[in-house]
Order: structure tokens, then sequence, then C-alpha cells
């Protein structure tokens, strides 16, 4: 378990991943591209959940394993854990990230946020932003659906760099 | 005694005599000349529009760095005086200075150069320099949002190259 890569190779490597299904597998059907990019984060969430939880006993309830993906999970991933956890006891949870590490250095482009043009063809930034934010949604879903829970993530990116990902539990 | 005082020169906004207003340039070329930024700080006198000063100044400094690569007397073999030199070949040139101004420049091994500008009476500047490249690769090219070869529209690197400056003036 020894191998080791740089981080700005794990970081170049999603950001090209993002924009290569956002903006040339499936530019016209954002939509595919979104399903497929989720698709592709549930699977490393699968493997990884499986790497994180091999010396620990199975988890008690729903409660417990989004406790393990709050602190554990998060901490071997994005090397802090998450910020705020909400729930309302009925199978929704809250996780905020307030400094999430792969939307630090983006920088929403003010001019294109303020000229909401609908005939522009290049993808806003608030578009790819939210494809980017798709994979750590699989990630996330993934990793439940490993440990027993289905369920679906959603992500919101009202103010950059904190995000929040809602987690809803299938009943 | 004083011969100066009074003469500033036209154009001049607030100036007063005696006035020691610094200037701060700075200037992001890429490989190909496409000017990537250009802020400044404190710029007292404007003589030409900006397209005409982006592209003398990225003119001003591919010749400069033949042209001292050319005469260095310490390397043996050289070249044809007209062949373009890569961004590694040659002595490097940091920075050339007049009574009013002087030019930091940095060129890295990918052809992005930063070219600033402050007051004759700044040291050497060549960690200011490498930590505006830092910045630069921390805030731009590291950004999803930010196609490379165009001008940096980037919000956090302008900040934060900003905040920077305002500690070396």
């Amino acid at each position: 378990m020894g191998r080791e890569v740089a981080e700005s190779c794990i970081d170049g490597v999603i950001i090209e991943m993002v924009s290569a299904y956002a903006s040339s597998f499936y530019s016209s059907k954002p939509d595919l591209a979104a399903r497929r990019i989720e698709a592709i984060g549930f699977q490393v969430g699968h493997q990884l959940s499986e790497r994180y939880t091999m010396e620990r006993p199975r988890f008690a309830d729903h409660l417990e394993a989004i406790k393990f993906i709050c602190k554990d999970f998060w901490s071997e991933l994005f090397k802090k854990q998450i910020d705020n956890l909400k729930t309302n006891h009925r199978g929704t949870f809250v996780l905020q990230d307030n400094h999430f590490r792969w939307l630090t250095r983006i920088s929403l482009d003010p001019a294109a946020v303020a000229n909401n043009d609908a005939t522009s063809e290049s993808e806003s930034g608030a578009d790819m932003t939210s494809m980017l934010l798709y994979f750590p949604c699989g990630i996330i879903r993934g990793a439940l659906n490993n440990l027993g829970i289905s369920c679906a993530v959603s992500a919101d990116m009202t103010n950059l760099p904190a995000c929040s990902f809602v987690i809803r539990i299938k009943a | 005694m004083q011969f100066f005082s009074g003469s500033a020169p036209p154009g001049r906004g607030a100036g007063g005599p005696g006035n020691n207003a610094h200037m701060h340039m700075l200037y992001i070329f890429n490989r190909a000349g496409v000017c990537l930024l250009y802020r400044e700080w404190n710029r007292p006198l404007r003589t030409l529009d900006p397209q005409q000063d982006h592209k003398l100044m990225f003119g001003l400094l591919f010749s400069l760095r033949s042209f001292t690569a050319k005469i260095d007397p310490t390397t043996a073999e050289k070249g044809n005086l007209g062949v373009p030199l890569l961004p590694g070949q040659g002595c490097s040139f940091y920075s050339f200075k007049t009574n009013t101004y002087q030019l930091n420049f940095m060129e890295t091994p990918s052809g992005i150069k930063l070219i600033l500008l402050t007051h004759s009476r700044t040291g050497d500047q060549k960690e200011s320099l490498k930590y505006i490249y830092n910045l630069y690769v921390e805030y731009v090219v590291k950004n999803p949002l930010y196609v490379p070869g165009t001008p940096i529209q980037c919000d956090l690197f302008t900040k934060n190259l900003d905040q920077y400056v305002r500690t070396l003036i």
C-alpha cells in the first residue's frame, strides 16, 4: 500500500475527465454527461470504501455510516473532516464542507456570471462547476452503497469554496 | 535649491512636487506573445494605447533576451544572431534599471514571461517574481475553468496578487 502520486496529478486528471465528458463526449447532452461522471464517482467510492473499512466492524445504523463518511472517509480523501452535519432524522442528511478541496481554485468569471446569455456556446463557469461536483456526489453514493445503504446524493454550491452535499436515504 | 519641484509631467493627475509616487506594473506573457495579464497599481503616465504597449513590451524583452545571450562573454558557442532562443537557452536576463524605474524579468521553462516594473530603489526582485509565478500556478493553471492561452480573468488570482503586491510597495 505504499505507492504515492502527486496531488496535482490527481487534480489534473479529475479536471480533464470532467471537461472531456462535459465538452467533448456528451457536449449536446449535459444530463448524460452528468450521469456518466456520477457513475465514475460511484465506482471510485465503492472501491475506496472497501479499502477504508477493512478493519472495522459493521455499522450499527445509518447514522453511524454517515458519521464514518464525515470523519474517516473525508479525511482520507481530502485531509479534513466535514465541518457540519445536519439531519432531519427521517433519512435526509446535509454534509457541509466549508473549504472543499477541489473547489478552492475555482474563480467564477464575473463577466460570464453577470451575462446570462443563452446563445453563448461555451459552458458557463457555473455549469462546469456543477459538473465537477457530480463526481464527489458519486463517490459518496458509491461508498454508502457498499455499506448497504442505497441513497441519492446531490450537491449545492451557493458560495464557493463551501459546498454541501444532501443525502436522501431511500427507505 | 529645488531644481525639479513643480515640474510634473503633463497628464499627471494629483501629483505634486516632490511626490515620490512609486509605480508598480505587472505584465504576464505566454510563449506566443499573448498578454495574459496586465495589472497596474500606480502608473502616473500613460503614453501608448494598451495593445501597442503590450506588443512593444513583448518585442523588447524578446530582443533583449536574444541580445544579452549573444554577447555573453562566458559561453563558448553562439548561434546565429537571428535564431530565436528557447526558454532555457543562453544566460538569463534579470532586470534593467533607469533613474526612474526598474524592470524585473523572469522567464519560466514553459515560456511564461513575468515582467514587474518597480521604482528604482527596490533591490533584487527574483523572489517576488517566483512568488507571483507560484500564485499563477496555484490559481490559474489549476483552475478547471481556465483555458490556457487566453487572458486571465480569475478572481482568486487577482485578489491574491493585489494583496501580495501591496506588501511590496
